[in-house]
């Protein structure tokens, strides 16, 4: 039986797990069943219900009935599918190995603080995957080399606008305009210039979203699964705001 | 192509004298922040640096460019970098401290503004239809110059601006042959190398993957294939390679 102070210590570090995972990019279905594998490994049942920005958990003790209940924010983090496998192995490791709270904790805190990719690094590797997206929609290699440096400057405003707190919105529309403005050089020379166009602000597409949209739908968190995907479609919006301004001022009509 | 020559003709023949204006105070201005870096001069060289790029899309693109298609749009591409100026003169975010690192090479950029004309020269044009110290690819080879010579945090923003810039340039050489695009294309490899290690290094507190070393390594394989593609473009530029 736990006390009502041991029971508390779960719930927080439940949520803290939980909303962390949900933050990174996981679809709910994951992020229940880690939580409540964590929970079974500690000996209490979880229940947990997620929303668009915040998550109630419950923990209940089956021995003594007594239940916590805690409603959590979830924070915005970088999308990052190393720390969400990260976390479902550290889910199963707790089971397997009957661990404690305390070194789950640890262990978690451990992988948390693991380095993160480096900006720059991502930078380069943005550019060159948009640039091949350039090349597979048909792109001559004029067009990929102005798509890559045009991802470059897309992505360094998008990281800096980042940095400073702008609107999520705003910061895509912005990004989507910059590429976008970036890659009418490619008017000018005799290239594949409409896919460098339209390939250039696709680095933006949100495709985690979307898929976690798509599959919480099909598991049954329906109410979620809607807001991710309308949160996708109205980013998707934006990318195409800043695309149409760009369309609008090179060629006077978007099409 | 004679659309091109002419509107530089054009700009030239109407412009020369605020040219010179802008490069003598360019030169003013950077002695004082290289002896005298005072909150002044350097809030006056992110004027100056902003105003360069206002006037390469006022002046230079929207007024005498207009023949060129998409002028209107290069006109916008030099107005955000002006604009990035002015955002860097209002959150303070590049000191303008002078680095005292890569000396050499960042005088070299700060003069080759200069040799522009030298090179026009030598490649038989003649003024006014031949290339200035006041045009795109000059401004940009000297706000490198400028970032490399005094820029403690990198912008890298406009680093990113001017990288895209000098791919543009390098496409100019091809596609409109004018081999003095590619002295910015030249200068931009390695500046870029440059800025980019500065940066890592100065996030270095936080340990990121993968590792300084790595990442050093990666960057320099990056330049390295961007300054072997360009100098393929210079041979096939030049016709060297039917004589090899």
């Amino acid at each position: 039986m736990k006390t009502k102070q041991e029971l508390k210590e779960i719930l927080d570090f439940i949520a803290r797990y939980a909303t962390y995972q949900l933050g990174s990019g996981v679809h709910t279905s994951r992020a229940v069943r880690n939580s409540r594998r964590i929970g079974e490994a500690l000996g209490v049942d979880v229940q947990l219900s997620s929303f668009q920005k915040s998550t109630v958990l419950t923990v209940l003790d089956p021995e003594s009935g007594e239940a916590l209940t805690r409603v959590a924010a979830i924070p915005a983090l970088p999308i990052s599918f190393e720390r969400n496998s990260d976390l479902s192995a550290l889910s199963w490791e707790a089971l397997d190995e009957g661990l404690a709270l305390d070194e789950i904790r640890r262990r978690y805190r451990t992988l948390v603080d693991k380095p993160r990719m480096d900006p720059i690094f991502t930078l380069a590797v943005v550019g060159l995957a948009n640039a091949s997206f350039c090349r597979l929609f048909g792109g001559d290699w004029t067009a990929v080399g102005i798509v890559f440096t045009a991802t470059l400057v897309g992505y360094a405003v998008k990281q800096r606008m980042q940095a400073h707190g702008v609107n999520h919105f705003l910061l895509f529309a912005g990004s989507a305009f910059v590429a976008s403005l970036c890659a009418t050089a490619a008017l000018r020379f005799d290239c594949t210039a409409e896919i460098a166009l339209a390939t250039s602000p696709l680095f933006l597409v949100p495709g985690v979203p979307l898929i976690n949209g798509v599959i919480d739908i099909v598991e049954g968190h329906v109410l979620m699964g809607v807001s991710r995907l309308v949160n996708a479609m109205l980013l998707i919006v934006c990318i195409a705001a800043g695309l149409s301004v760009t369309l609008l001022m090179v060629k006077d009509s978007l099409l | 192509m004679e659309i091109f020559w002419n509107t530089i003709a054009a700009y030239n023949a109407a412009t020369w004298p605020v040219q010179i204006g802008f490069a003598l105070l360019a030169f003013v201005l950077l002695v004082l922040l290289y002896f005298r870096p005072t909150p002044a001069v350097r809030v006056a060289m992110k004027c100056f640096m902003a105003a360069l790029n206002f006037w390469i899309a006022g002046v230079y693109y929207m007024v005498y460019c207009e023949p060129r298609e998409y002028h209107g749009m290069l006109a916008l591409f030099w107005a955000v970098m002006g604009g990035i100026w002015v955002y860097d003169l209002l959150v303070k975010h590049a000191s303008l401290e002078r680095t005292g690192q890569h000396n050499g090479f960042a005088v070299l950029l700060l003069a080759m503004p200069l040799l522009y004309p030298f090179c026009s020269l030598a490649l038989g044009r003649g003024f006014p239809a031949m290339t200035m110290p006041v045009m795109p690819c000059s401004v940009a080879v000297f706000t490198i110059g400028v970032m490399l010579a005094f820029s403690e945090r990198v912008n890298i923003v406009l680093a990113m601006f001017l990288c895209h810039w000098a791919l543009i340039g390098l496409s100019k050489v091809y596609f409109f042959g004018i081999p003095e695009d590619y002295l910015l294309a030249c200068s931009t490899v390695p500046a870029l190398y440059i800025f980019f290690r500065e940066y890592v290094r100065t996030h270095a507190d936080h340990p990121t993957k993968p590792s300084r070393r790595v990442l050093d390594a990666l960057l320099l394989v990056l330049c390295l294939i961007v300054g072997i593609f360009f100098t393929c473009t210079l041979l096939h530029q030049f016709n060297l390679f039917a004589s090899l």
